[in-house]
């Protein structure tokens, strides 16, 4: 898959954004703050609907003015696919799949197939577990549509119990709880079902990728469940498992309001010959771990997904010694990479030059 | 701004749901070049409506008697109830020409965030006249969204012990349509209810 053209108005730094890029890979040069990180934004946007580094879509408006708008084309295998967005300072954002506004936002997910490294993947694996079970779930929705679809039906029956857990009285009459915790539960099932699946698909590449990019020892996922999910496989038998640790823990969960084991309170810890990579690891094995998490995201989509995903590498290179940044693109060598630096000896690979100044990309 | 009566009207047709301003202003200039017994007419319409319309005793369908049309129907089977969340839902149900039954009307679905609990909604009413009808059994039709879905759960515990048969609508495929344009979530569930041919 590649991105034949990006345009972009009042977004971040750009005024106006009229790019057309190489359809294999795209070295965007220049000094900082001149907006080469805007332009994989602006790309990353298009392709998740939000921003790769979690940045709120008011921060992503160009100052002074009321809304940004994306758009770009993106060439499938036998298909061209345009999306727009439109992020107003007030109000709902507007996107559009093809003129069109998507029936589900999930499946512009599965339309756009996409992997970025960023500055800050390293909490990935330093941080606390939620931006681990983000990188599950997210990877998930990428590939198989449904696991979106099941996400959204765990958030929301969470946040359905969590309200009536706070609302004073309600939640003492043992029938209505009942009814939440068993669509709790069976949402729950899947959600994990899914991290599984991701886990199990992964580990292979996850493996392979951590040896070549210079790491040694065999990395793997450990799935820490807070309601006693261990060893159990079917869906029913998950969600009876998940009931009784909820129906054990409901004294204590009506005392402070909140639910407190489920997916959403999962630990998937990263294990290095059986260390906890977060706590017991090295920087320098932390940061080659990290890596082996993108390439092996990237080399499930392309399996899974049977496409080969535009790559983002956002300003990795100045991290990485040139031999280690040459064996991680070798392992991804064949679609379209777009690569930011503010140097471009860093950077060893062959592609189109481009040069970000003052707001504007010039070839 | 235009003169206080029209925008007074503009300012409410634009509360209505789906119309916007834009629209609220064509509207209040149609009535306003409109013969006089043209607005009038609508003007009644509106308030015969407010006045007359009230929910059905036994089903809380709207109507403009005791009992909705259905339930004093005597041709209706009184053993069936489905139960809806809103009244709207009833007239689409009834073009099926499949349901001879009566109905139930909720008034909603449960939904904690929205402060909309089990009491807001006419679930004792429905337990009430499972007592009282005979009733044998009761189709949960609520949207098949998590909060209708919620519901039709909580309507069956609270039925169970009474023994009556508590079903839900299925979940499929749009029939004539075609395999490809089905959303995943929907053919996954159809899969789950598939029946043996």
């Amino acid at each position: 898959m590649n991105i034949t053209w990006l345009e972009a108005r009042d977004f971040r730094s750009y005024e106006t954004l009229r790019f057309e890029p190489d359809e294999a890979v795209n070295v965007l040069v220049g000094d900082n703050g001149q907006g080469k990180t805007s332009v994989i934004e602006a790309i990353g946007y298009l392709g998740t609907t939000k921003s790769l580094r979690g940045v709120a879509d008011e921060a992503l408006i160009r100052e002074g003015t009321s809304s940004a708008v994306i758009r770009g084309a993106f060439d499938g295998r036998a298909s061209e696919t345009v999306i727009e967005c439109e992020i107003p300072m007030e109000g709902r954002r507007k996107i559009l799949v093809n003129g069109k506004r998507p029936t589900r936002m999930r499946d512009v997910l599965t339309t756009v197939s996409m992997v970025a490294f960023l500055p800050d993947d390293l909490d990935l694996v330093k941080r606390g577990s939620a931006i681990r079970r983000g990188y599950l779930d997210d990877l998930a929705a990428r590939l198989w549509p449904q696991a979106a679809a099941v996400q959204t039906d765990y958030d929301r029956a969470l946040r359905q119990r969590n309200a009536l857990l706070k609302q004073e009285g309600r939640a003492t009459d043992s029938l209505t709880l009942d009814v939440w915790d068993e669509r709790l539960a069976r949402a729950g099932a899947q959600v994990l079902q899914h991290r599984r699946a991701v886990a199990t698909n992964l580990q292979p590449h996850l493996e392979e990728a951590y040896l070549v990019v210079g790491g040694s020892g065999k990395l793997r996922w450990s799935y820490r469940s807070t309601w006693g999910s261990d060893g159990v496989r079917d869906n029913d038998d998950l969600a009876e498992a998940f009931m009784a640790a909820l129906a054990t823990r409901r004294g204590k969960e009506l005392e402070i309001r909140s639910t407190t084991v489920g997916p959403h309170r999962d630990e998937p810890e990263l294990m290095l010959d059986g260390r906890n990579a977060r706590s017991m690891a090295s920087q320098g094995e932390q940061r080659t771990t990290a890596l082996a998490l993108r390439i092996g995201s990237y080399r499930l989509i392309e399996e899974v997904r049977d496409q080969t995903p535009i790559l983002l590498l956002d300003d990795v290179f100045s991290e990485l010694d040139p031999s280690r940044a040459a064996r991680v693109l070798d392992l991804m060598p064949t679609g379209q990479v777009f690569v930011t630096t503010a140097r471009e000896d860093e950077v060893p690979i062959r592609g189109r030059r481009w040069s970000v100044r003052d707001g504007k990309v010039l070839p | 701004m235009f003169e206080p009566p029209i925008q007074r009207l503009i300012d409410e047709l634009a509360r209505l749901p789906g119309v916007g301003r834009k629209s609220a202003q064509r509207i209040a200039f149609h009535l306003l070049n409109a013969e006089q017994a043209d607005a009038q007419r609508l003007a009644d319409a509106i308030s015969e409506m407010r006045s007359s319309v009230r929910l059905c005793n036994r089903c809380y369908n709207v109507t403009a008697d005791q009992e909705c049309s259905i339930c004093s129907d005597l041709r209706r089977d009184t053993t069936v109830v489905c139960v809806v969340e809103r009244a709207q839902d009833i007239p689409v149900l009834e073009r099926t020409q499949s349901f001879r039954g009566r109905y139930h009307v909720l008034g909603g679905a449960v939904n904690p965030i929205a402060g909309i609990h089990e009491e807001n909604l006419r679930i004792k009413e429905l337990v009430d006249r499972v007592e009282l009808e005979g009733i044998k059994e009761v189709i949960a039709a609520t949207n098949p969204t998590l909060e209708g879905d919620t519901t039709a759960m909580m309507i069956s515990r609270r039925l169970k012990p009474l023994g009556v048969t508590v079903t839900r609508l299925a979940s499929g495929l749009p029939v004539g349509g075609d395999l490809d344009y089905a959303d995943e979530v929907t053919l996954g569930r159809a899969l789950t209810g598939r029946q043996e041919l």
